[in-house]
């Protein structure tokens, strides 16, 4: 409210009742979108669910602690493994999508085909961004753990890497 | 009481204009902001990873037209466009809503739910059902360019029309923010603000972005900075919540929030570009304008005795006409 609006209250009102009588549907229906817009958003924030494009921004809401475990896919090719980002070799996903999409397959039903699928997927999405480099002989998923203590620099690699799913070019070729 | 309070709060009088800027500067920001916007990607990745949230659960699975993608994100790139301008108004800020709302919302059926583009979608709802086309648009100037030619001259009052959209868009951004301080709350308890837990959060997002600085790694070291890091953010973005009512708050929150912001960018790397468009909601616009374009314009809007007050510049909807 401006500090005019506080000065004249009365008029305020009047001129109020006036526009409202002159367009009572538009009126009422900018009451009904403005009560809906806040019903909806003040739900998604008490219960914690997501109605896109209203949520309730759960982002970085949680306890960590010390040791993060995530998953990382490694490329194997004839000199070795290596690491593999979201953004930069399985575009349109990022790093934080991919992971967490991978996550949630991983523990779904059929977790195991699921994976298998995807990495073959995530190869064919990694050949179209290198079309001219070295193909991958192989994807592989592993979970990773860190102990994040002050002077972790991100790249470094990680304390402990578990094998979880592979997917062999032959496979990717092979694949739906 | 109540309804007046309710009323005094969504439904002030506002000029044509005041809205109409929101209109321009809002849509043409977000026409900036996701000009680099490519779906196609997304018609490559396999139907495993397809999980649809929201209204994205009626299609049948992922979209497979890498082609058609392509056309709907040319057509609402050229709405942002033309909605900013005001050209073909109606229909174009009808198609920026539903366009905005299956582009932006499509890349969240993989996975994860990135919270950046939320806002960007309901702002271009609530100005698609608005009269933000009653001013400043090429429709109203051709317009006004036939009407005068036939003796008659367009007007546009102010009226409480013009208010509330603002009002609404300004209120559902501050409810993010306070929506992010509540969950924190919720999900973490008072644990949340410790020094360890912030400082697992930095070194955390290490892992995943590639921040522009190493200021994350530094911070990390100091377990004073992490602690009051930790308290303020949670401080500040609850503060959102009572700001809606408190002007004088509302300055502190959103410079604070601004700052929380760009502290993450530099930090961690990640970057909420599209709330840009939320901070521009709360500046002056209308005082902008009237300073670029003092004395060459038609009165658009009669003059309300409270309007502006505070300024020693008159309103620029009467300022022709007491001239």
């Amino acid at each position: 409210m401006t500090w005019g609006a506080r000065q004249s209250g009365g008029q305020f009102a009047q001129v109020i009742e006036m526009e409202g009588k002159k367009n009572c549907v538009g009126w009422r229906l900018a009451n009904l979108a403005i009560l809906g817009f806040l019903a909806v958003a003040c739900i998604d924030i008490l219960t914690g669910l997501e109605h896109w494009p209203f949520g309730s921004y759960p982002m970085y809401s949680l306890l960590y602690s010390e040791q993060r475990s995530w998953l990382r896919l490694y490329g194997v090719t004839d000199r070795g493994e290596i690491l593999l980002r979201g953004e930069r070799d399985f575009a349109p996903f990022d790093e934080a999508r991919l992971v967490m999409a991978l996550e949630r397959l991983e523990s779904a039903h059929g977790g195991k085909q699921k994976l298998d699928e995807a990495l073959r997927n995530l190869m064919r999405l990694y050949d179209r961004r290198h079309a001219h480099s070295v193909p991958l002989r192989a994807l592989r998923l592993y979970a990773v753990r860190w102990v994040l203590r002050p002077g972790f620099e991100g790249p470094q690699p990680p304390q402990e890497r578990i094998l979880v799913a592979q997917a062999t070019r032959d496979d990717a070729e092979a694949g739906p | 009481m109540m309804v007046r309070n309710w009323q005094r709060y969504w439904l002030t009088p506002a000029t044509a204009e005041h809205l109409a800027l929101v209109r321009a500067i809002g849509y043409g920001l977000l026409f900036l902001i996701y000009l680099p916007l490519d779906d196609r990607g997304w018609t490559q990745v396999s139907p495993v990873f397809w999980m649809p949230i929201s209204a994205f659960r009626f299609l049948s699975g992922p979209p497979g037209n890498a082609a058609l993608i392509g056309v709907l994100q040319i057509l609402w790139k050229i709405s942002l466009l033309t909605s900013a301008i005001g050209l073909v108004s109606r229909a174009s800020m009808a198609t920026a809503a539903a366009l905005g709302f299956f582009l932006l919302g499509l890349p969240n059926c993989f996975g994860k739910i990135h919270h950046l583009d939320g806002f960007p979608v309901l702002l271009l709802t609530i100005l698609a059902l608005s009269r933000c086309s009653d001013a400043l648009t090429v429709d109203g100037a051709l317009r006004s360019n036939r009407e005068m030619r036939r003796g008659r001259q367009a007007r546009t009052g102010a009226s409480w029309q013009y208010r509330w959209p603002v009002r609404l868009a300004q209120t559902l951004f501050l409810l993010v923010f306070f929506a992010a301080g509540y969950a924190k709350l919720r999900n973490g308890g008072l644990a949340w603000m410790t020094a360890a837990n912030m400082r697992s959060i930095w070194l955390g997002e290490l892992l995943t972005h590639t921040p522009p600085t190493a200021l994350g790694g530094l911070l990390a070291k100091s377990t004073w900075l992490s602690q009051f890091a930790a308290v303020a953010t949670v401080i500040v973005e609850l503060s959102a919540l009572p700001a809606l009512f408190v002007r004088r708050l509302r300055v502190l929150t959103l410079v604070g929030l601004f700052a929380m912001q760009v502290f993450i960018a530099l930090m961690l790397g990640v970057y909420f570009t599209p709330h840009l468009v939320g901070y521009a909601l709360f500046l002056p616009w209308e005082r902008y304008y009237g300073f670029l374009w003092p004395l060459s314009r038609p009165p658009l809007a009669p003059c309300f005795p409270w309007w502006s007050p505070s300024t020693t510049r008159r309103p620029i909807s009467n300022r022709f006409s007491q001239r």
